[in-house]
């Protein structure tokens, strides 16, 4: 690998790791070393500097767990892909570019193509596939939101700086900052600690989320029947009603283990489009981090489809159910799974009923070793690419900050498949 | 060098004022060339066959934020069984229907007219994405706080000139469009209707004053393309008024005005709902430097899609099926879409047709008016060889007129007008005319040295309609990528740009607010050309402004 001596220095760059795509980090390479110049959560900046570890930089590709020859890789690849009558592609943190490549892909072997969030997203898309929505971006809620609601359990630890780069800022535009009431609703300890912020703009009230609906309703009646104190919702209450621009936030991926989920979405954004009769007010559900919604946009433009597209012969087909990743891979009906993992931490859950081949960031994780791993770059480290941020609407360049160990992933997908 | 003729058609080549003449047209490397002094390595034969410049749609919804809302929320329509590749829905294809779509049909350069700059880079990697035409986009401003901001505090025009240009050349896009000039902004202020002459409440300026800084920076700038304007009070009855001021405001400034059938509503007769287009074709007809692209509807389902939130809000309630979503974004734009069914059962509906068949029929010079159903606003893209056969065939749209479910006769004088539009006009308003008004000197023409985009139709098809649907050959950069409705050959065509001078203080400027407000930094917010062709996908062709800039 050649060296690169002295030092660069790049300014405004992208992360490529959480779904706010913060894009005001300095980051200065020596000798191929990543330092994070500025004053950031300790959890982002590590995301970067880990990268210098020995062992992120020379992890070889692996068979069965056997360290091997990038080569041998590609070939059993090859063969494994040859010989499946099902593959899927699974999607597992990717931007724009891998997208567009993994489709191209599963067209060319007849295969699946799968996102691990998907459940969670078509969940959000549904929302204006069956009635109305009010939508909102980061900028406008800084800009324009005087009455900020959060719905959160965790939200704070998924998108560190969610808090200090876009909701409790001290520059707004149209409002004056200092007015805005920023309502943080949800598991209040968990809340506490991970914001970490004292700002007295901010309320955190404790609350179970799975009651949201109760809680909406009671805002509509104006008659407190929740578990929140009559001085706590009232000041809620009149905040609203107060309001010049309202904006209600959340992620689907905290309720989806609720079995009131898809009605707690839907009622908020009913509230949401009910409010808008007399006032203005509008929603922004949080994406995952894991490239989610490059995944979907991309997806949409190629195909019309958000996920979950089989290709057969000469053309594909949709079908949010039978071509359910997870499902197909419980049922055992899928012979080959290629996971493409390009940008996150989070454990792979692999099973062992199919061949498994992962083409993942350096010490991607899994539960059990893959027939096949293949090392690949990080896109906004090692090469450049394209994201979407968290609100669907704005898309970042992510950049190449240092000269890659490893292909990146489009190019292992071309060597695998051919 | 390999040359290839096309022998003895009819050629229609309006800038050259070529109609209905008997010639060759020789190509070499992409290009038109003179009688060619290689050897001819193919020869197509025209005999029988229409060659006509390949056609340019300058106002099409083909890739952006809106598009890929409106390709999501309405997959239930995507069962389209007559393609065997692709099953997305006419009116909201995937790009690789968008392109195959197109070429079959013979056009070969089209612009996405609401490229939202913060949105700019998901336009052209869609764009990048759409086998075939060539591309480009015309970047949103007039309801940004940044340049409302601007004006309201009396900002110099040549500013505001630096601040446009600096826009074109950060977003990648050919033109300037302003939609319902301040009043997407001013719905964020929770006000529902802005009217020409209206203050907004939190900036206290006029639409009017909007369109008129904005016509002048870009005529200044030299930019080719004028002004495109989406005006105020879309589809309101009674909003012909309203279009008549805006098309005032630019005072005498060029400017094209967007999907004029949209504007062009009286608020007569018993259902307060009437044609205007003798209003505004006066206007047309009489006013230079005015042009106009009509957004003619026709019936069927399809997908409205704007920037126009507050216009789309307030129709939410007609939306079919029921479901629709409107955004407020990075206070810079919004969009709203909402699904609708045009049906000859409803009056306002049918009238709707009439009125932008009269105005394409009333508008007198072929070379002011453009052939647009603001795709998919008021129908597909994919019926235009439908459209072109009622402009050029009276009995065929009296008929139609007839059979209508509703009697809209005493309401639109679409009868009384004899005037069949001929090829040569056809050819005028869809290749020639577009091209001049967008600057494309390599393009819309058959001239030596111009891009070599051509199609072919064959004359012997006696429908004009199944005529313009079928093309025999469609060449693109001088390959034969359609022959006999196959498609031979994939290729990807360039991104039109253009990029006016400007002073780089208003960077400085930009970067202050930028740092403060917005949630990007600046440098991310500019598309470099490296980017565009390494990681969009699509190499860029810079077109030249018409002048030094003037101030
Ligand atoms: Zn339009």
């Amino acid at each position: 690998m050649p060296k690169i001596s002295g030092s660069l220095s790049h300014k405004n760059v992208v992360c490529p790791f959480c779904s706010l795509h913060c894009d005001d980090l300095e980051i200065n390479v020596y000798d191929n070393k990543l330092s994070v110049k500025n004053n950031i959560p300790k959890s982002c900046a590590s995301k970067f500097e880990q990268l210098n570890l020995p062992i992120y930089r020379e992890m070889p590709a692996t068979i069965k767990g056997k360290p091997c020859e990038t080569k041998k890789a590609y070939q059993y690849s090859r063969q494994l892909i040859k010989e499946s009558k099902e593959t899927i592609f699974l999607n597992s943190s990717v931007d724009v570019n891998i997208t567009r490549e993994a489709l191209s892909a599963a067209s060319k072997v007849n295969g699946i193509i799968d996102h691990v969030n998907s459940s969670i997203f078509l969940k959000n898309i549904s929302i204006y596939q069956r009635r109305g929505y009010m939508a909102t971006s980061l900028t406008e809620i800084k800009n324009k939101s005087d009455t900020i609601i959060v719905f959160s359990n965790n939200l704070f630890k998924t998108y560190p700086r969610l808090m200090e780069k876009f909701l409790a800022t001290n520059d707004s535009f149209s409002i004056n900052p200092k007015n805005k009431k920023i309502y943080v609703i949800g598991k209040q300890i968990s809340n506490k600690k991970d914001c970490g912020s004292k700002d007295k703009r901010i309320t955190y009230i404790d609350f179970n989320n799975k009651n949201i609906s109760e809680l909406l309703t009671s805002f509509a009646n104006k008659k407190n029947t929740t578990s929140i104190s009559n001085k706590i919702f009232n000041k809620l209450l009149t905040s609203i009603e107060n309001s010049k621009y309202l904006s209600i936030l959340w992620a689907t991926s905290e309720f989806y283990s609720y079995k009131e989920c898809d009605e707690i979405i839907y009622n908020i954004s009913a509230y949401v489009v009910s409010l808008n009769k007399t006032m203005r007010a509008a929603c922004l559900s949080l994406a995952g981090n894991d490239g989610d919604v490059s995944f979907s946009q991309t997806l949409g433009w190629m195909s019309g489809f958000p996920s979950r597209i089989k290709f057969t012969g000469n053309f594909f087909e949709y079908d949010k159910d039978s071509h359910n990743a997870s499902q197909l891979i419980n049922l055992g009906n899928s012979d080959l799974v290629i996971y493409l993992n390009s940008l996150s931490e989070k454990k792979l859950i692999l099973n062992k009923k199919n061949k498994n081949i992962v083409i993942g960031r350096p010490c991607t994780k899994y539960n059990i070793e893959p027939d096949i791993f293949i090392p690949c770059g990080i896109p906004g480290v090692d090469f450049k690419g394209h994201i979407f941020r968290t609100d669907n609407v704005v898309s970042l360049p992510l950049s190449s900050l240092r000269l890659s160990h490893n292909k990146s992933l489009q190019q292992v997908l071309r060597e695998i498949i051919k | 060098m390999s040359t290839l003729c096309l022998k003895n058609g009819r050629v229609f080549d309006p800038i050259n004022k070529i109609f209905n003449k008997k010639k060759d047209i020789y190509i070499e490397d992409g290009k038109i060339t003179e009688v060619s002094n290689g050897k001819i390595s193919e020869t197509i034969d025209c005999n029988n066959k229409i060659v006509m410049p390949g056609a340019i749609d300058l106002h099409t919804h083909i890739g952006g934020g809106k598009v890929n809302i409106a390709r999501l929320m309405l997959q239930e329509f995507h069962n389209n069984s007559d393609n065997d590749y692709d099953l997305t829905a006419d009116f909201v294809p995937s790009t690789l229907k968008t392109g195959l779509q197109y070429i079959k049909m013979g056009y070969t350069s089209c612009f996405e007219p609401a490229v939202l700059p913060i949105n700019a880079r998901q336009s052209h990697a869609e764009m990048a994405d759409t086998p075939f035409i060539d591309k480009g986009g015309y970047a949103l401003l007039g309801n940004d706080d940044f340049l409302l901001d601007l004006i309201s505090r009396g900002a110099h025009q040549s500013e505001i000139n630096d601040y446009v240009a600096f826009i074109l050349k950060a977003t990648q896009c050919i033109g300037i469009k302003v939609v319902n000039p301040g009043g997407i902004n001013a719905f964020k202020f929770n006000q529902r209707a802005l009217n020409v002459d209206e203050n907004s409440v939190r900036y206290k300026i006029t639409p009017r004053k909007i369109v008129r800084v904005l016509a002048r920076a870009v005529y200044e700038l030299g930019v080719p393309h004028p002004l495109h304007v989406h005006c105020s009070n879309l589809g309101v009855p009674g909003n012909f008024k309203s279009t008549i001021e805006t098309i005032k405001a630019a005072e005498g400034l060029p400017v094209h005005i967007t999907h004029i059938q949209f504007h062009s509503y009286g608020n007569n007769g018993d259902r307060n709902f009437s044609s205007a287009s003798a209003e505004i074709t006066e206007y047309i007809n009489k006013i230079p430097n005015l042009t106009c692209d009509v957004g003619q509807v026709l019936f069927g389902q399809t997908a409205t899609m704007s920037g126009d939130s507050m216009k789309q809000h307030a129709n939410h309630s007609h939306a079919h099926p029921d479901k629709w979503l409107c955004m407020d974004i990075e206070c810079e734009a919004g969009c709203g879409v909402v699904p609708f069914k045009y049906t000859d059962q409803s009056f306002v509906n049918a009238l709707q047709w009439a009125i932008g068949l009269e105005t394409f029929l009333l508008t007198e010079d072929p070379d002011k008016i453009f052939l647009t159903t603001d795709h998919p606003n008021g129908a597909p893209f994919t019926s235009y060889p439908h459209l072109i056969k009622l402009l050029m065939d009276k009995t065929f749209r009296d008929n139609l007129l007839d059979q209508m479910s509703v009697d809209i006769s005493k309401h639109t004088i679409l009868k009384d007008i004899k005037r069949e539009y001929t090829l040569s006009e056809i050819a005028t308003m869809t290749r020639s005319a577009p091209a001049k008004i967008l600057g494309l000197k390599n393009k819309g023409s058959l001239s030596k040295d111009a891009d070599a985009d051509i199609t072919v139709y064959d004359s012997s098809i006696k429908d004009i309609e199944e005529m313009f649907a079928n093309p025999t050959h469609v060449i693109k950069d001088g390959i034969v990528v359609v022959k006999d409705g196959e498609i031979k050959k994939y290729t990807w065509g360039k991104t039109q740009v253009v990029k006016p001078e400007y002073d780089t203080a208003i960077e400085k400027k930009l970067k202050k607010y930028f740092d403060k407000y917005h949630t990007i930094a600046l440098p991310n917010y500019k598309i470099s050309n490296d980017e565009m062709s390494e990681v969009i996908g699509s190499d860029i062709n810079e077109v030249e402004c018409i002048r030094k800039r003037i101030s």
